[in-house]
């Protein structure tokens, strides 16, 4: 498979900006009246508002809240607290997306062809307005009942909330309570669990600012060494994933992986597990075996070269390029570890491509290429969720460590304390296969990576399942070069679950309420953006044609990677290699691909023309953490805006000489 | 340039409206050349259909020519800047059925980029002005009877106190109190100086306020002229007097002929407008039904 750049979202783009040239060339006199129009717009607004609330906007709110709370008391039975709350906002949020994009998209389609059919635009032609005020006007209008819905609905959400929090901290308080007379009373040798006075003191509303590093697993890490050396872990389901470059090779030149790991215990035989994928086609893949010699060497020929190389037609000349290539390596030989080397040169690096063709070594002089550094090691995964083991029972065998990087920290971000500390929160599930009734403790070890000879070590540590654990670590580690934090478990048979933002550096906390609205602006984002392709649609048909059209729009809004993906696989042909392997050359087969080929970019040009709608999703951040970066809520209002200046422009263009009448 | 003393200046104005066949296009106004002075009352007449309201949109810019132009105020139907100045009554009132007669002059005030004491003054002085019953006045639109719509509508086409008031069969839907009301109405805007379009059936109410007038059949303009121009019998000298006894009237005669009398009125018999009107589409319609 090709992969090239994608000229489908070009003539996106192309078209785009002759809307908005051709738009600006002929509204310059509109545009030039805009200063006196915005107040004209505005009363086309009022208007359209005042239809709103005519049309029962008043009663949409209400609706709103019946439906999730019939749902709400339903769904929410036997959930732990944090996810109760969860599934609350999920539920009221939700809601409000589906229910106002429903009634506004539907009013949007209907404003203009209304008016046309009422013949109140004869009227209001008549006035000194311009069809880019009215347009305008109409948004506005709509836009501005969807605020106000949205304000109504975000006070319930807060009131509802509110009291939920209430009820769980009272909760968490009682329950801290009763465990810590129990613990007093020598009737529970269990400490009580912090976790709950956190919860009950705090509540589950607070928003948790944090910023997250890149996660990284490595079956041990030997300190003595600067950079510390991460090894993966053999008999367990670490892998280690090296990526490079599109490769280059031809029928005389075919180059090899090879495979240089330190082993330990040093000489001990050792086999690796390789499987080589086409990284933007990720079934294409090939699966090897081999085992490593004494010095922990090997060297790979994959047997279907043309997957994985590229390769240039003898014929044709024409280049076959599957683009970049990922091999992913685990080790099934249980008691060794083998040491990835960071790949930042010859020396240091565990897989490495040789003898690539003449061209290469000509142009940079060197006849080997080198992997992306710093592979990623990974644990066993499920669900998004990493595990790590614990120490082997008699302390011989190390435990698994997560690793996680904080590259680029500012300061000024991370508020400290009165010791000049900073806090770090630690939220992992513990799944324990033995020692069920001892708590959990863990080790975490933080340094910067320029100066790992002075680490701050915490070895004891204990923590509560999926509860927070506060970290204070000291103020110098901030300073220039990245945070590494590292933690193991130090308990046998306890495996920790973890994941991206299990360990977090924790910025200012803000308020429910703030984040809320936040959420509440990007919702609005996304309703208006839908608002404005209503009313555009509606400039030039019926209501019922609008109607489907704006649906179309968002429907194709919403699989805008399902049909970017697909046509980056040429289609529906990746959904059966060996089909079309074998057919490749029957006639009805090129027919068949080509027009699904065609129909598939003809999709994709207009899904790149029409608004990306998967961007507004607030939901996971308001759920998760119960807040709202700016960064995202900027994100959002950008989108927004870049999508319906077009929207508008192409309206206005449609609408400029069509008459009112 | 000729056309700035003109309201109204029309070039061979055509509008065909379109249709998916041929035989479904209309010609709703062919050739139209108008002319409207200034602070003039000028009358639109036709049978139904004839396109008086196809011409009002066109000079309006609420649809667009097939051929021809027009000029409204010296400028391009349609312009922004002349619409400032131009009240428009629809031939029905097309207004929202959601707002009240405030709201909705309201909104139009806005539209003109009144503030807000000029908006409330305005939309105050106007709804008097129509004479709208002040106890419907903060009730819905949708709720009105036909004449109390067709007064929010008359408020809102001089709301601006327009130069140009173009009004498409203002007295459909009003009592006849009403209908005398907007008569003297018509004629005190044109003692202020304005110039007043009006498409009307009531062929007295035309007679007696409008200056020149043209009557549309089939979208041509068949007859138009000043109203004396139109109304007199041109073949015929007529005389009257008061106080004339038969042996005076015999002298007089005579007299007549040599001096000249006091109190002697003179002049031509005028036909009533009502007659030319119906005389063109009867002769029209027999025209037509021998052609087949
Ligand atoms: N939107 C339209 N599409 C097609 N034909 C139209 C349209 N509007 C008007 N017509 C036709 O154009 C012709 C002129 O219509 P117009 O409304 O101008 O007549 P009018 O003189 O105002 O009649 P009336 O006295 O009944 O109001 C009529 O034959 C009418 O059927
Ligand atoms: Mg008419």
């Amino acid at each position: 498979m090709h992969h090239s750049f994608n000229y489908m979202s070009l003539v996106a783009d192309a078209v785009i900006i002759i809307v908005l040239v051709a738009f600006i060339l002929s509204a310059f006199r509109d545009l030039a009246r805009i200063g006196t129009g915005i107040s004209r717009a505005w009363a086309v607004g009022r208007i359209a508002f005042i239809e709103a609330w005519h049309n029962r906007m008043w009663a949409i709110p209400i609706v709103w809240l019946v439906i999730c709370l019939i749902l709400g008391f339903t769904i929410v039975r036997g959930y732990t607290p944090g996810s109760e709350v969860r599934v609350y906002l999920t539920i009221f949020i939700r809601a409000q997306e589906i229910i106002l994009l429903l009634y506004l998209g539907i009013l949007a389609c209907l404003s203009l062809p209304r008016e046309r059919e009422r013949k109140t635009l004869i009227t209001t032609g008549s006035k000194p307005v311009t069809r880019l005020e009215l347009l305008l006007g109409k948004i506005i209008g709509l836009g501005a009942a969807a605020l106000v819905m949205l304000l109504a609905m975000m006070l319930c959400t807060w009131i509802f909330m509110k009291v939920v929090d209430h009820r769980i901290r009272s909760d968490a308080m009682a329950m801290y309570k009763t465990e810590k007379d129990h613990y007093d009373a020598l009737a529970r040798h269990v400490p009580p669990d912090f976790g709950l006075l956190y919860t009950a003191k705090h509540g589950v509303l607070q928003a948790q600012n944090y910023i997250t590093g890149t996660l990284r697993i490595a079956g041990l890490i030997s300190y003595l060494h600067n950079p510390p050396i991460r090894y993966m872990k053999g008999g367990s389901t670490e892998k280690v994933y090296f990526e490079f470059p599109s490769i280059p090779a031809n029928v005389n030149y075919q180059p090899d992986f090879l495979f240089r790991f330190r082993l330990l215990p040093l000489g001990h035989p050792a086999k690796i597990h390789i499987t080589a994928i086409q990284r933007d086609n990720p079934m294409l893949t090939e699966e090897a075996t081999v085992k490593l010699n004494a010095s922990g060497e090997a060297a790979w020929t994959p047997k279907h070269p043309f997957r994985f190389f590229s390769y240039t037609d003898p014929q044709t000349g024409k280049v076959f390029n599957p683009g970049p290539v990922v091999l992913r390596v685990s080790c099934p030989t249980f008691h060794v570890y083998l040491q990835i080397g960071d790949g930042t040169s010859l020396s240091n690096a565990s897989c490495i491509v040789t003898g690539v063709n003449a061209a290469m070594l000509h142009q940079h002089g060197i006849d080997y290429i080198l992997p992306k550094p710093t592979p990623i090691i990974t644990g066993f995964k499920s669900n998004g969720w990493q595990e790590i083991t614990g120490p082997g029972k008699t302390g011989r065998t190390p435990p698994e460590v997560a690793s996680w990087e904080f590259a680029h920290l500012n300061p000024l971000n991370i508020p400290t304390d009165k010791g000049d500390k900073f806090t770090v929160h630690l939220i992992c599930g513990v799944s324990k296969e033995t020692n069920e009734a001892i708590p959990t403790w863990v080790a975490l070890v933080a340094y910067s990576r320029d100066d790992p000879s002075n680490p701050v070590k915490m070895l004891q540590l204990h923590i509560n399942e999926k509860r927070v654990t506060d970290v204070h670590l000291p103020r110098r580690l901030l300073d220039g070069s990245p945070l590494i934090i590292n933690l193991s478990s130090i308990v046998h048979g306890h495996w920790l679950k973890i994941r991206t933002n299990s360990v977090r550096i924790m910025q200012k906390p803000s308020t429910f309420i703030g984040n809320l609205f936040k959420t509440e602006l990007i919702v609005f984002c996304e309703v208006i953006l839908l608002i404005t392709i209503g009313v555009v649609s509606g400039t030039a048909l019926g209501w019922p044609v609008a109607l489907l059209t704006t649906l179309s729009c968002y429907v194709l809004g919403n699989l805008f990677h399902f049909v970017s993906e697909l046509a980056k696989a040429n289609g529906f042909e990746l959904l059966n290699v060996v089909q079309m392997h074998r057919l490749q050359g029957v006639w009805y087969y090129q027919l068949g691909s080509f027009v699904s080929g065609v129909m598939v970019h003809v999709l994709e040009i207009l899904v790149y023309l029409l608004p990306n709608f998967t961007r507004f999703s607030p939901l996971p951040y308001i759920t998760a953490s119960r807040n709202m970066p700016w960064l995202f809520l900027a994100q959002n209002i950008f989108a927004a805006i870049i999508s319906i200046i077009p929207a508008i422009a192409f309206g206005y263009i449609v609408m400029r000489r069509r008459e009112l009448s | 340039m000729v056309a700035s003393g003109l309201a109204i200046l029309t070039r061979q104005l055509t509008k065909i409206y379109p249709g998916f066949w041929k035989s479904q296009q209309v010609a709703a106004l062919t050739d139209l050349n108008l002319a409207v002075e200034r602070s003039q009352i000028f009358g639109l007449l036709g049978p139904n259909g004839s396109g008086k309201t196809t011409t009002i949109k066109l000079l309006l810019g609420l649809i667009n020519p097939t051929a021809g132009d027009a000029l409204v105020m010296g400028k391009p139907a349609g312009d922004q800047d002349t619409r400032r100045v131009i009240g428009y009554l629809p031939e029905e009132s097309y207004l929202y059925r959601f707002l009240n007669a405030r709201q909705t002059l309201d909104f139009y005030a806005r539209l003109f980029n009144m503030n807000r004491a000029q908006r409330r003054r305005a939309v105050d002085y106007y709804l008097d002005f129509v004479g709208l019953d002040p106890a419907v006045r903060s009730r819905r639109i949708g709720t009105y009877s036909k004449g109390q719509a067709r007064r929010v509508a008359l408020a809102q086409a001089l709301l601006n106190n327009p130069d140009l008031v173009i009004m498409d069969e203002p007295t459909s839907g009003l009592d006849p109190v009403g209908m005398l009301e907007i008569k003297n109405m018509i004629v005190r805007l044109k003692e202020a100086g304005k110039t007043v379009l009006l498409s009307s059936h009531q062929l007295a109410d035309v007679e007696d306020v409008c200056d020149r007038l043209v009557i549309l059949y089939r979208g041509r303009v068949e007859i138009q002229g000043t109203l004396n121009e139109l109304l007199e019998v041109k073949d015929t000298f007529q005389l009257e007097a008061r106080g004339v006894t038969p042996e005076i009237q015999a002298q007089l005669m005579e007299i007549a002929q040599r001096n000249g009398l006091t109190d002697v009125r003179t002049g031509r018999p005028r036909v009533r407008l009502e007659d030319i009107f119906k005389n063109l589409v009867d002769s029209k319609r027999t025209t037509e039904r021998r052609k087949g």
